[in-house]
């Protein structure tokens, strides 16, 4: 569906197959963006969550959002989306959904400024204990499944900067917009009120609201990193062109992240999505067209006490991942455990070639030389 | 307020361009219309908001001097004179346009590194602790008083003064970590303690980094190739190298290599995070590791997959060994006055035992030393020969290994038994292991910090050497466990040790700490004498040194501590004995760092130091071939001083005392002393030794001042053949890669190839620095064959008597959230954690205590307990408690070694035998701790 405003996509692709699980991403994005100010502690416009997991905020992937396809399974015979805004989806909260923020009394304990000399025990407050305790990466490494077939991955999550974004629909002020010229989705600090519907909208919950400025905030895709037609000056000309991209992506140390613009067809994004289709996207179902695609994730075989599972089969099940990962809303589960499959056929037999000394294009881009090889926005 | 549908909102889109001309005027605070938010929002002018956060007054580049094998460049950004952010400068050149970049490198520890140069650990002015001296036991309390830096200096040079009048100059100690993190740093302190005639301690045998089969079988303390290097295998097994956690920057090049057609197997007990990205998982039972390799072997062997050209030249497998007493066959047996280092191998053309070429007795270790020539060795086989004694039979190494196969526990059954392994598995893994070439091993601390790591390292090497997978790209043993090895050598030691290395005192750390805590063995049981006996035996004959001198006869204790870069109270094993026995004994404890850690914590003195971003030095790693700077982004904070200035101020404070000493204590003595004139410290410590008489050094020749940090960096780089001729602001510019290697490599470095290890011994027929020249799998030193290891074998983990009734496995590994105890306070890092020091445990062993996850437990044993959450996850095994290592005393009031103990392998005490030769951290006692049981109950 042709969106003429728009004159330029950004999309990204994720090779889960690359992830460290290492939260650089994270740090990058966090301390640059959101480590200056209280109301923004909690918030990690990216994040790496183990799964299957209950995500960041907690059971995100529950708390509705998006766009009512009128059918939660999304199942078959649906030709056009029909949906409706779903905003009235509850709140996450603070403490129990996304972790208070701890702090630690150092000063007391280290140094006599202030302190009991005797104590001895870090203090952190809130005490990330209890049965509510959370927090952003709360359940890392925390596998599915039984010893020593149990499963787990990593996934990084930032905005999807949809194509459809239904924090931008849900905003009753018009705060959010969508640019021309690159697709991303920001917030207006300056209208934004605070009336926290673009967080019961986002159905990837990558809207926060800052409770001390009372304004929705949320990832800027880096756009001061990047030459803005908006100002001529931005205030690092002394960047490479590969280096003018979003800190996640600048500083992935697992090399996992690839970012372009749509349109071009010299852009790895577009032959990682569009000619080798190996990338899908996170819950397409919820009806935003996210331009975040993933490659999903391939696994060793169960067990490792069997020279059966020498084989290719995956310890994550396929329904695991199909529950999770498709091409749009309107797949039904059953093309997506098919797409899975074909993804994973593709990235076997390309290996295999490649094993055997032959070349491969889609290998070529998956292994990345350089970083001119992922970061090409300067593509246009 | 309108709810969207989709289909509206689509259409909106689509039509709604070119109606908005609103402008920025018209943005007062009440709603004014937006006709199209998608695409043509008319009040931008809010943008320049973020556009400010990002605005900076300049950047620099430095680096992370922690020992985390990473050795990144970052750049950090400053505004207002504060670092505000820091980014990778991924600018490293590359290798070879067919291999991935070494960009970007870092990690999330890296981009946080301003925490500890603005957070409330941050040093600022030097502390003296309020009830000093004296009230030991009050060390670690946090009760400081401010000091100048005078005072502070003055009551330390005092000390040390009074001390070598009283106690003798043995007595000072100088622990450092890993100069390879920061050159300058780690020189300083090393530099004053030579001059002054203090101890200088290791750190890699200590932090059982060393893999002592390394030394063993090569002579060399390890040698690895740069991570690139892994791209080019075809066979790639991850042994207890968590490289997704613990080699963050360089893991990219194995899901790389994978996703090209390498076959990687990840060999750990729990499914952790690097196996994820394997192709195989196998789920070894903890500690059986050596026995996994031994069953490989002895499949590789039935199967005839053993490369005999290769062993037979590049191995001592067809060395002759006489069966009655399971020496080698040498020289000295054959003809009188022969040498001791020379060896036969039996010669199928001629029918007849010959001296082996390139052996230690027979020459220097030149190109082509080891060419077989005519000779054809036997590689199997017993054999009569007349020796000066008479007539013996000798069987060829290989014919001993192969009857050692014949054990029953090396049957495929039984290792499959023990390791918890499916038959068919290993047999599986052990063939394709066998003919994908070239194949790898990468091997961690996972298996290194075992009692029996030498075993674990000489079995995995036997499966490499058998292979042929030695010496050529992409193969190789690859031991990344510290940031061990510095390029430029020559000129490290040139500056750290300016009297020159036989005029400094040495001491292996696990040894120190073992005698002077007082530790009590609980592993004699498994050796013909006690542990006692051994390092008796080890100190009596020169094998092993023990400062100060004489302690195991006399009683004599270690007075004074020097730490920095380092954290030696925090990291020990044996928590429990160290703080009871060793700490007490010590009348001064003194910290130099940025911030305040377990050691600072516990010092009497606490000098700051300036951070990372705050100094001059210089950084390397094994994991790549580029040296890289730091550099002074801003100026040390508060009254913190780089270590080499502080350094420099405790040479002139201790000038000051006007003491002078002729040091007769050992290596020196009243007949050949050494004089110490502390009245010119100052200008030695500036200048010594600082001429270059090295020919293949153009240049100017000297001597030098070191009197700032940049010049003794620009010493270093000026001083060795590899760095010769690079300047430190070039390399400010962007890093650089070595043009040459020295001997401490076993390869030379070559344009376009990614560095990969023993390419000298293969390509250019060049002997290794062991007894036989060759790769040593048969070990004939008395220690060895009394504790029947002269052949790699398989012995299981030690499970002391004491400990039976405690049942599961503590298992310590390094993580991703810390580089030892470096981040694992910092708060930006542990909101991305759970918080607090947490153990994982499997469901059916917390369902079992009755535990819920995030629950407070105690772990324990009879050596101490520790409090921790509970975090439970069906990736561990059963039988096994798992934390990461490295958290500070102060986070829980505990750490991770309180219920560790240390513990000496008696086959590393070994010395007077080739390759076996004391050297600071490359041949030593290690520390390990993974031999120990606990159990798990909840705190009440």
């Amino acid at each position: 569906m042709a969106l003429t405003n728009i004159q330029k996509q950004v999309r990204m692709v994720f090779d889960l197959n690359k992830c460290l699980g290492c939260q650089t991403c994270t740090s990058a994005c966090k301390t640059q963006w959101t480590d200056r100010n209280q109301g923004q502690q909690y918030m990690y416009w990216n994040n790496v969550e183990t799964q299957p997991g209950r995500g960041y905020p907690k059971y995100y992937d529950m708390m509705g959002g998006g766009w009512d396809v009128k059918n939660p399974t999304y199942a078959s015979g649906l030709t056009e989306p029909l949906s409706a805004l779903r905003f009235n989806s509850p709140l996450p909260k603070v403490n129990e959904s996304y972790g208070a923020p701890w702090e630690y009394n150092y000063d007391q304990v280290l140094k006599t400024s202030g302190g009991t000399p005797t104590k001895t025990q870090v203090v952190p407050s809130p005490d990330p204990s209890g049965a509510n305790a959370y927090g952003m990466n709360w359940d890392e490494d925390v596998a599915t499944g039984n010893y020593p077939n149990a499963y787990y991955f990593y996934l990084p999550r930032i905005c999807n900067h949809c194509t459809t974004p239904a924090c931008l629909a849900a905003c009753p002020r018009k705060a959010i917009y969508k640019r021309q010229e690159d697709g991303i989705v920001l917030v207006d600090q300056n209208r934004c009120r605070g009336f926290r519907y673009c967080v019961k909208g986002c159905p990837y919950k990558k809207t926060y609201f800052n409770h001390l400025e009372n304004k929705s905030q949320k990832c800027i895709f880096c756009y001061p990193r990047r030459t803005d037609s908006l100002e001529a000056t931005d205030p690092q000309p002394q960047l490479a062109p590969t280096f003018q991209s979003n800190f996640c992506f600048t500083q992935c140390v697992g090399r996992i992240r690839f970012v372009g613009f749509s349109g071009n067809p010299a852009a790895n994004v577009n032959k990682l999505i569009d000619t080798w289709r190996v990338a899908l996207r996170l819950h397409p179902e919820w009806g935003t067209e996210p331009n975040l695609y993933y490659i999903p994730p391939l696994s060793p075989p169960g067990g490792g006490t069997s020279t059966e599972a020498l084989g290719t089969q995956n310890r994550i099940p396929v329904d695991v991942l199909a529950s999770m990962f498709g091409d749009d809303h309107l797949q039904t589960h059953a093309q997506r455990v098919a797409r899975i499959e074909e993804i994973f056929a593709t990235l076997a037999s390309e290996r295999a070639k490649v094993a055997a000394g032959g070349g491969s294009e889609l290998i070529a881009i998956l292994t990345a030389h350089s970083e001119a090889d992922r970061l090409q926005l300067h593509l246009g | 307020m309108k709810e969207w549908t989709r289909r509206e909102f689509l259409k909106a889109g689509i039509v709604a361009t070119g109606t908005l001309a609103a402008s920025e005027l018209l943005a007062f605070d009440v709603l004014n219309p937006v006709a199209d938010p998608y695409g043509a929002y008319p009040y931008r002018g809010w943008e320049p908001t973020y556009r400010n956060q990002w605005k900076f007054d300049y950047f620099g580049r430095s680096a992370h001097s922690v020992n985390c094998t990473g050795s990144c460049t970052w750049r950090a950004f400053v505004k207002n004179g504060i670092i505000f952010k820091e980014e990778q400068f991924a600018d490293y050149p590359e290798i070879n346009p067919k291999i991935p970049v070494h960009n970007p490198r870092g990690c999330q520890k890296g981009a946080n590194h301003k925490e500890y140069v603005y957070g409330a650990m941050r040093t600022k002015y030097p502390l003296i602790r309020a009830d000093y001296p004296g009230n030991n036991q009050n060390r670690g309390k946090g009760n400081w008083r401010r000091a100048t830096w005078d005072e502070a200096l003055g009551l330390i040079a005092n000390k040390i003064r009074d001390t070598i009048q009283s106690s003798g100059p043995d007595t000072v100690n100088f622990y450092a970590a890993i100069p390879a993190k920061h050159f300058i740093t780690v020189a300083g302190g090393f530099r004053l303690a030579n001059l002054i005639g203090a101890t200088a301690m290791s750190f890699y045998d200590w932090y059982c980094d060393l893999p002592p089969g390394s030394p063993q079988t090569w002579g060399v303390q390890t040698d690895s190739c740069e991570s690139a290097d892994w791209f080019n295998s075809k066979y790639l097994i991850l042994w207890g190298a968590n490289l997704l956690e613990t080699r963050i920057p360089d893991a990219h090049f194995f899901t790389e290599a994978r996703m090209n057609g390498t076959k990687v197997v990840a060999i750990f007990p729990d499914y952790n995070p690097v196996s994820i990205h394997a192709d195989i998982h196998v789920p070894v039972k903890p500690g059986t590791d050596a026995l996994l390799a031994m069953g490989m072997v002895k499949i590789i062997i039935d199967n005839g997959l053993h490369d005999v050209p290769y062993i037979k030249q590049y191995t001592d497998m067809p060395f002759l060994v006489r069966n009655d007493t399971n020496r080698f066959l040498r020289e000295s047996d054959m003809v009188d006055g022969g040498s001791d280092a020379k060896f036969y191998l039996w010669d199928t053309v001629t029918g007849k035992a010959v001296l082996a070429p390139g052996t230690m007795g027979m020459g220097p270790p030149v190109d082509g030393a080891l060419t077989l020539g005519a000779i054809n060795p036997a590689l199997e086989g017993t054999y009569p020969v007349g020796t000066l004694t008479g007539n013996i039979t000798v069987s060829t190494v290989f014919s001993r290994l192969k009857l050692k196969l014949m054990a029953p526990q090396y049957g495929l059954a039984s290792v499959a038994a023990e390791t918890g392994l499916d038959a068919n598995l290993i047999r599986q893994i052990a063939i394709d292991f066998a003919t994908t070439k070239p194949a790898r091993i990468i091997e961690g601390a996972g298996v290194n910090h075992w009692f029996h790591n030498d075993l674990n390292n000489r079995t995995e090497i036997l499966m490499l050497a058998l292979t042929g997978n030695v010496g050529k790209p992409g193969s190789g043993w690859d031991h990344y466990v510290g940031q061990e090895k510095i390029w430029p050598e020559a000129s490290f030691f040139k500056l750290a040790f300016p009297l020159g290395r036989p005029r400094q005192r040495f001491q292996n750390t696990t040894l120190w700490t073992y005698v002077h805590a007082d530790v009590v063995s609980d592993v004699d049981h498994l050796y013909p004498r006690t542990i006692n006996q051994y390092i008796k035996e080890s100190v009596d004959n020169g094998w092993m040194p023990l400062w100060p001198k004489g302690t195991l006869d006399n009683g004599r204790q270690p007075k004074v501590l020097f730490i920095w870069g380092a954290n030696y109270i925090n990291q020990s094993k044996g928590w429990n004995d160290l703080t009871k026995n060793l700490l007490p004994k010590l009348d001064l404890i003194v910290d130099l760092n940025f911030r305040m850690d377990t050691s600072a914590l516990h010092a009497d003195v606490v000098l700051p130091a300036a951070s990372m971003f705050e100094k001059w030095d210089l950084n390397s790693t094994d994991l790549h071939s580029y040296i890289i700077p730091f550099t002074p982004v801003i100026n040390p904070l508060h009254q913190s001083r780089t270590d080499w200035q502080i350094w420099r101020s405790l040479a002139a404070a201790l000038q000051a005392t006007g003491f002078s000493f002729n040091d007769t204590t050992a290596p020196f003595s009243p007949a050949n002393p050494q004089l110490r004139n502390f009245s010119t410290l100052l200008n030695d410590f500036d200048t010594m030794n600082t001429h270059n008489t090295n020919p293949n050094i153009p240049g100017d020749p000297g001597p030098f001042s070191l009197a700032n940090d940049k010049d003794a960096a620009q010493f270093m780089l000026n001083q060795a053949e590899e760095t010769s001729g690079m300047t430190m602001d070039q390399l400010v510019a962007q890093p650089r890669r070595f043009p040459k290697t020295s001997e401490a490599w076993t390869s030379d470095l070559k344009a376009g190839e990614a560095y990969h290890n023993f390419q000298r011994l293969v390509e250019r027929k060049r002997p290794l620095g062991t007894l036989v020249g060759r790769q040593q799998f048969y070990i004939d030193h008395p220690t060895y064959l009394g504790v029947r290891e002269e052949l790699p074998v398989y012995k299981p983990p030690v499970d002391a008597p004491t400990q039976g009734q405690y049942p599961l496995r503590w298992i310590t590994p390094h993580g991703r959230w810390s580089i030892h105890s470096t981040w694992r306070d910092a708060k930006f890092q542990l909101r991305m954690q759970r918080g607090r020091t947490v153990v994982y445990l499997n469901p059916k062993e917390a369902a079992n205590r009755g535990l819920q996850d995030n629950d407070e437990v105690v772990i324990f044993n009879n050596h101490g307990s520790e409090i921790a959450r509970l975090d439970i996850s069906s990736r561990i095994p059963v039988g096994m408690a798992l934390m990461y290592h490295g958290w500070e005393k102060f986070m829980n009031t505990t750490g991770w070694q309180e219920v560790t103990n240390v513990r000496i392998n008696p086959t590393q005490l070994a010395g007077g035998y080739g390759q076996l030769t004391f050297r600071l951290n490359y041949w030593g006692p290690t520390g390990s701790q993974k031999d120990t049981r606990v159990e798990i109950k909840k705190k009440v």
